[in-house]
């Protein structure tokens, strides 16, 4: 029994006593895999060398679990930026958890495209930017697929896969379809859901995570399906037989942002990581390594990322740009109309 | 004898006052109260807030009884769990039965075994199930392979998977739970059936069965509570049509941020536990009230 | 009749365990795989994965998953086993409803929880709480009903003459406790604490929100991996894991252990 006593005594105090941090440190939450590898070698390890800040690198959880975390803590999740997206921006600075973002503090601010920048809102540093595109396995496919609708074609029965509502993917294909069919993008969406319930027929189901709905395409169940450019780049380079194209109706972006946490602890160093990441050379980086688009349109890279990426003015306007006040004011009413009427469908 | 917790026969004595029961339980209590009643509290209470105004309301409620959606998730949760608690229990019973009664060497290798789903974690076995129930799985493969099928069979993304991959996990401890109870059957009292000319199917009828229906409740019960709240065994093995309560809280609480509407599912969620758990206990007491006056009189 | 009931019985009993060890022997050979789908070839087994575990990027979350299981095990066996016997054997007034309510998290999703336990945290401003030290008090809250309940059904089995005996002889209560009820009760104390340490190392929907950076369990570290990366390493972990909890099991039924609570508690 003493001995029993003894060892809790010690096990608990010991757990008790909190590793000290060192002076200039910084906690940093974006995502695992692949992910966490390219940034590491294009961003931290650069900016760690030039400001001598010690990041901490937190890979738990998507954006919006992020988000969730900083709402149910207040504002002080215990990371000083996270990566998430336009939409958590806007809702961040409405809840009151995210810090306004203030030029004059993260000078970079300034060059970052206008029109990303107002949907982000004052809350969010846009600094990437990646496109949904239709990935298709070359060596199954006829020909390569111009259209959204070729999701709906005879060829494509039984051979395409869906993401879940929980990805943001779903949410904007609706939205894309509904422009192909005589609504909008925020204000009717009911041809679109229409569109998704025929398209919904053909898919062998839903998937949220990005790993399994690769694993489809990898093993030749599925032939085309939905998917970010950032990745469907990487698998291209891994050498599978695959190619993703940028469909003639257009297509919506993913605006992924920088945030700081209202009450976070390393604010200053957490700014610095910002304009660092918003600095010409960093973009640049950034664009050639994870294969995306970039906030700024002044930089300069290789014609063949050019080709493939969103990096200029004219790039930008030939994007589908949604109002995603609109979209989180209506998200729960479409999730509904999504079980309702392109889940049901699949079955 | 029975396990369910809320009739213990203890030694005999009568009981005591005094400040040894309030020490002994402090911490246990404590603990709980700081760490599962105030935050739960504090849970309940939101689901009687308005999400942006913050002003008392039951708009939450009105939203979860008219939604279609959220009601059939509801009965979704229910009769899943009611399958899974019967496929348990059934599936437990020998097993129990084997590990009370059987005196062999291999009583600890299958005990072992047992519980050997519970030490790989949830994620693990379900992945697992996945991996032998989808249509690019394991049992499609080897059917087509042998020309059984045409087509792969939809095994996977359904009710029938979740009940399969929910009993899986839920098992070890109806196993646990059964095997204590029958150890608490005398017996000798199978034995003395037996020499008196009983087969053994009128053994497991007229003795062991009825002695046993309170470990049979207490299983059930476990396995119902245990599937009704199981969140990641549903989420990947039920497909995305197929929601339940723990998937849709967590769908609110992750994805739409609105905690009022978390906590009323939740608390829909607590009221189905306790009114399967009542039923059950108040079943379970009756059998022996009627059990007490027969042997009594 | 009797051979027939006495066949299917001992069928039965094979189909269960089949049952089983199924799922468990499919991740065996998943992460054995040759390439970094999740497949199925005997022939190209390669222990490749394995290698892999030994890098930081597990072996830390692995060390504080172990860290947070053995305190969880120890406390809410010690306190739990306070409360069994408190409610159990001295008979309190009211013990029934004590009980259920020490049993009452049992009913709630561990997600709920999860939530509950941070926003509550939040509005008394005690995030730093989060992390390690509310990880250990959730962990706690999640294994004390198994605890309780296991050591309760021990205390129930235990047999009343001894401890009367004891006080025949003239022992404090404090005594017999000490040296008559609690070694009848340590395997059923022990499993429970066993189980404890299984669902807290095992945990993950309770942890999700609990989680800090640098301060992640590795159930935890292995979803985030699996969001984006469905590779045989995820197997080779669990797998892994599997064998280190074989070991802590062992460990425990030398210490004092569950075949005597197959036996029926007291020795």
């Amino acid at each position: 029994m003493g001995k029993i006593l003894a060892a809790t005594t010690v096990a608990i105090s010991s757990l008790c006593l909190a590793p000290a941090l060192r002076a200039e440190t910084l906690v940093v939450n974006s995502y695992g895999g692949p992910y966490e590898a390219i940034i590491r070698r294009a961003i931290i390890e650069p900016f760690e060398q030039q400001t001598g800040i010690d990041v901490v690198y937190d890979a738990v959880g998507a954006a919006s679990q992020d988000y969730a975390k900083i709402k149910a803590t207040k504002g002080r999740p215990g990371f000083d930026v996270a990566v998430m997206t336009a939409s958590q921006s806007l809702q961040g600075c409405q809840d009151g958890v995210l810090e306004r973002l203030d030029p004059t503090a993260i000078p970079n601010l300034r060059y970052v495209a206008p029109k990303l920048a107002k949907s982000a809102g004052p809350c969010g540093a846009v600094h990437e930017l990646q496109y949904m595109s239709l990935l298709y396995r070359t060596d199954k496919m006829e020909s390569p697929p111009r259209s959204w609708s070729a999701l709906a074609s005879p060829e494509l029965n039984g051979r395409i896969v869906l993401p879940t509502f929980q990805n943001i993917m779903a949410l904007y294909l609706v939205e894309i379809f509904a422009t192909m069919n005589g609504g909008d993008l925020t204000g009717n969406l009911d041809p679109g859901f229409k569109a998704m319930s025929d398209v919904a027929r053909q898919s062998i189901g839903f998937e949220q995570s990005s790993a399994i709905l690769e694993s489809y395409i990898k093993d030749g169940t599925v032939w085309a399906m939905p998917f970010w450019n950032g990745r469907a780049q990487l698998l291209v380079d891994s050498g599978l037989p695959v190619d993703y194209v940028r469909p003639i109706e257009g297509t919506i972006p993913l605006i992924a942002t920088l945030n700081i946490p209202v009450a976070a602890e390393h604010k200053a160093s957490a700014r610095k990581f910002i304009d660092f990441f918003l600095e010409k050379t960093s973009q640049e980086a950034w664009v050639s390594a994870y294969k995306v688009g970039s906030a700024r349109t002044d930089i300069n890279v290789p014609d063949d990322v050019r080709a493939r990426q969103i990096t200029t003015e004219a790039d930008l306007e030939s994007l589908l740009l949604p109002d995603l006040s609109v979209v989180a004011a209506r998200l729960r009413e479409w999730g509904e109309q999504w079980e309702r009427e392109v889940v049901a469908h699949q079955e | 004898m029975t396990i369910l917790a809320l009739d213990l026969p203890g030694p005999r004595r009568s009981p005591r006052q005094g400040l040894v029961p309030a020490f002994g339980l402090s911490p246990a209590g404590l603990m709980l109260v700081f760490f599962f009643a105030l935050p739960m509290g504090m849970m309940i209470g939101t689901s009687f807030h308005d999400p942006s105004s913050g002003a008392l309301s039951f708009q939450a409620y009105e939203r979860f009884l008219n939604d279609g959606l959220t009601l059939k998730g509801f009965w979704r949760t229910a009769i899943m769990s009611c399958l899974v608690a019967v496929a348990a229990t059934a599936l437990a019973y020998p097993l129990a039965y084997f590990l009370a009664r059987s005196k062999s060497r291999f009583r600890i290798i299958v005990f072992a075994l047992a519980l050997a789903p519970e030490l790989a974690g949830v994620v693990l076995r379900t992945y697992g199930w996945l991996i032998i129930l989808e249509d690019r799985g394991f049992i499609n493969d080897i059917f087509l392979h042998w020309g059984l099928i045409d087509e792969p069979l939809r095994l996977s993304k359904n009710l029938f998977a979740v009940v399969v991959g929910l009993t899986h996990v839920v098992l070890p401890f109806a196993i646990l739970s059964l095997t204590t109870s029958i150890q608490g059957i005398d017996e000798n009292l199978e034995r003395a059936a037996q020499m008196l000319g009983a087969n053994r199917l009128s053994v497991i009828r007229m003795i062991l069965v009825p002695l046993s229906v309170p470990g049979i409740v207490s299983a059930l019960l476990l396995s119902f509570t245990m599937a009704a709240s199981a969140y990641a065994t549903p989420a990947l093995l039920g497909g995305a049509g197929f929601k339940v309560l723990a998937t849709m809280i967590s769908e609110q609480v992750l994805f739409y941020v609105d905690w009022s509407f978390a906590a009323v599912m939740a608390n829909a969620l607590l009221v189905l536990m306790l009114v399967v758990s009542y039923a059950g206990l108040n079943f379970e007491t009756r059998l022996r009230d009627r059990r007490g006056v027969k042997r009594g009189g | 009749m009797n051979r027939l009931i006495s066949f299917s019985f001992w069928f039965s009993l094979v189909l269960v365990l089949a049952f089983i060890t199924l799922p468990l022997l499919v991740v065996v050979a998943a992460s054995l795989s040759p390439t970094a789908d999740v497949t199925f070839r005997p022939s190209a087994w390669t222990l490749r994965w394995y290698q892999d575990l030994i890098s930081q990027r597990w072996l830390a979350p692995f060390a504080l998953s172990v860290k947070i299981a053995i305190a969880v095990s120890l406390i809410s066996g010690i306190i739990g086993t306070l409360a069994a016997y408190i409610v159990a054997f001295e008979r309190i007034p009211g013990g029934s409803a004590v009980m259920a309510a020490l049993l009452s998290p049992l009913s709630v999703p561990q997600i709920v929880k999860g939530v509950a336990i941070v926003l509550f945290l939040s509005v008394l401003g005690l995030q730093p709480l989060l992390g390690t030290p509310s990880l250990i008090a959730a962990h706690c809250v999640l294994a004390l009903p198994f605890v309780i309940r296991m050591a309760a059904t021990a205390i129930a089995n235990f047999d009343g003459n001894l401890d009367r005996a004891g006080q025949v002889l003239g022992a404090s209560r404090w005594q017999r406790a000490q040296y008559i009820l609690l070694p009848a009760i340590k395997p059923g104390v022990l499993s429970g604490m066993t189980f404890a340490f299984i669902i807290s190392f095992n945990n993950i929907p309770l942890s999700v929100f609990l989680v800090r950076p640098g301060d992640t369990t590795l159930p935890i570290t292995v979803i985030n991996y699996l969001e984006y990366s469905l590779d045989p390493v995820l197997a080779a972990v669990n797998v892994a894991s599997m064998i280190f909890i074989l070991f802590v099991i062992l460990a425990f039924e030398k210490f004092g252990g569950f075949s005597a609570q197959l036996h029926g508690g007291s020795k």
